[in-house]
């Protein structure tokens, strides 16, 4: 019996950690909110140099960080909040189904908290957060290039040649090459403030 | 280099409208538009978004850089689409009578092995006019979506979002991330100034993709880092206040104006409207009902 108690309460927990939100949440999530738009800003305006059609798009590490650091919902915020903060103050407007397809980005590379619990001390934990993260790029790039079909009345090859495959491979590269040095470089700052 | 929001200061109707109003039109509109590819609805609501973007009074000196870049990707899409699709895909019309004017020998997807190869790229007056259906809605959208960060104040957009029945933290958050913006801003020119400083040289990145990417780190790892590092102190500070334990209030409140809840209403309606004729469409193959299942092209294109 005892036993059983244990094991809902270790689970009360687990559901509070992964989907609660707290003080902590709400700032990073303005945080990782911020930091895409400025990333995305910054990039767009800088030029920067890339290969053939491949768009360079760092800032795309900021919601998988956030989501794999803090959690889905914070993932979620920084991927979709943090695409419009972007286009805002670019001047370009608010886009939604780009903002969702964001959200859901850092929604997916969020959940891989529930194998990690946000720390990344071994390669076996960063692996984890590399595949959540390359499966959230695809389903969030998905959303948003697919959902164009029936917005923008495109056909099903301009969505996917035109949109999702290039947006999602430029996400990817950048994604997953960013965010292991993110994460080892969080872990070190954490060790060194004795958090 | 510091960050200058678009936002601009001027007493206009748009800028006098509640941001409720653009957000739920910029949806409804795109929502309703994406229900029809009939040309002259289309032409309509292009008219219409045209004349509420100038009711704004921007200038093109303001907005040059935004309109550049949408200019570029919608003309990218609308001919890209009609390339790729070989001038044969106009969704929800009847094609089975296309009025076709020449065809050109080009390449397109096939049904089978090897799945691309030599396919007629075809010109009729319906796939032209879709083509030109496609443009006008995406410009449409755009006369929305563009007005939006010129004429609302960046401080109303959490507050919109509150009273648009968001909960609270969620409010909160967004009106916090847009503080954070002009530290943010300050930071990194900080620390890519420190970076070049150090030889490193953000606009001439050597190696492959992969090595640029990689040799990015030193610039992003010291914001990143050094920013979730100091949002502790404001955690701190945040949970000393005890936020988070009482109900919020806040310091602006949007007070909607009669003008206002009428243009809610009307957005509303008109949507509703669109959306009961697109499903009752599927109901009846011609006449009033089907006016959202067809192209609407004049009869004198057609003989």
């Amino acid at each position: 019996m005892a036993t059983t108690e244990k094991e809902n309460l270790s689970e009360r927990e687990v559901t509070s950690r992964v989907w609660g939100i707290g003080v902590r949440h709400i700032v990073y999530m303005a945080l990782g909110a911020a930091l895409y738009g400025i990333f995305s800003y910054f990039t767009n305006i800088l030029q920067l140099p890339s290969a053939g059609n491949v768009s360079f798009r760092p800032a795309i590490v900021i919601p998988l960080f956030f989501g794999a650091v803090f959690g889905p919902w914070v993932g979620l915020f920084s991927g979709g909040v943090g695409n419009l903060l972007g286009d805002y103050i670019s001047g370009y407007g608010v886009y939604w189904n780009w903002d969702v397809g964001n959200a859901l980005i850092g929604f997916i590379a969020g959940l891989v908290i529930y194998f990690t619990w946000g720390v990344y001390r071994n390669s076996r934990s960063i692996v984890l957060a590399e595949v959540f993260a390359a499966l959230g790029v695809i389903v969030g790039i998905g959303f948003a290039s697919i959902t164009e079909i029936w917005l923008s009345k495109l056909s099903f090859a301009t969505a996917v040649v035109g949109y999702w495959l290039p947006a999602a491979l430029s996400d990817l590269i950048n994604g997953l090459i960013l965010l292991p040095i993110l994460l080892l470089a969080y872990r070190a700052a954490m060790v060194r403030f004795g958090r | 280099m510091l960050i200058a929001l678009p936002y601009i200061k001027r007493d206009t109707p748009i800028h006098r409208l509640d941001p409720r109003v653009k957000l739920l039109l910029l949806l409804a509109y795109g929502l309703a538009a994406a229900q029809t590819s009939n040309v002259w609805l289309i032409l309509v609501g292009f008219v219409g978004s045209a004349c509420y973007y100038a009711l704004a009074r921007l200038k093109w000196s303001e907005t040059r850089r935004a309109w550049l870049f949408i200019i570029f990707l919608n003309v990218i899409l609308v001919f890209g689409n009609y390339f790729l699709s070989g001038g044969a895909i106009v969704q929800g019309i009847d094609l089975s009578h296309q009025h076709q004017l020449f065809s050109l020998p080009f390449f397109g997807f096939l049904n089978h092995p090897p799945y691309v190869g030599p396919k007629p790229l075809i010109f009729s007056v319906e796939s032209i006019t879709y083509m030109l259906t496609m443009g006008l809605r995406n410009f449409s959208i755009a006369f929305l979506a563009v007005v939006i960060p010129y004429t609302t104040n960046p401080g109303q957009i959490g507050v919109a979002f509150k009273q648009l029945g968001l909960p609270d933290q969620f409010a909160y958050a967004i009106d916090l991330s847009f503080r954070f913006l002009p530290t943010l801003a300050r930071d990194f020119s900080v620390t890519l100034d420190a970076q070049r400083a150090r030889g490193f040289e953000l606009d001439k990145l050597r190696g492959g993709i992969f090595g640029r990417i990689a040799r990015l780190a030193p610039l992003v790892v010291p914001i990143v880092i050094g920013s979730v590092v100091g949002a502790e102190d404001i955690v701190n500070a945040m949970e000393l206040r005890c936020f988070g334990v009482g109900r919020r209030t806040w310091l602006t409140e949007l007070q909607t104006r009669p003008l206002d809840r009428l243009l809610m209403a009307l957005i509303v309606a008109l949507f509703v409207l669109v959306t009961a004729l697109n499903i009752l469409g599927n109901f009846y193959v011609s006449g009033p009902l089907h006016i959202l299942h067809e192209q609407g092209l004049p009869a004198f294109l057609l003989r």
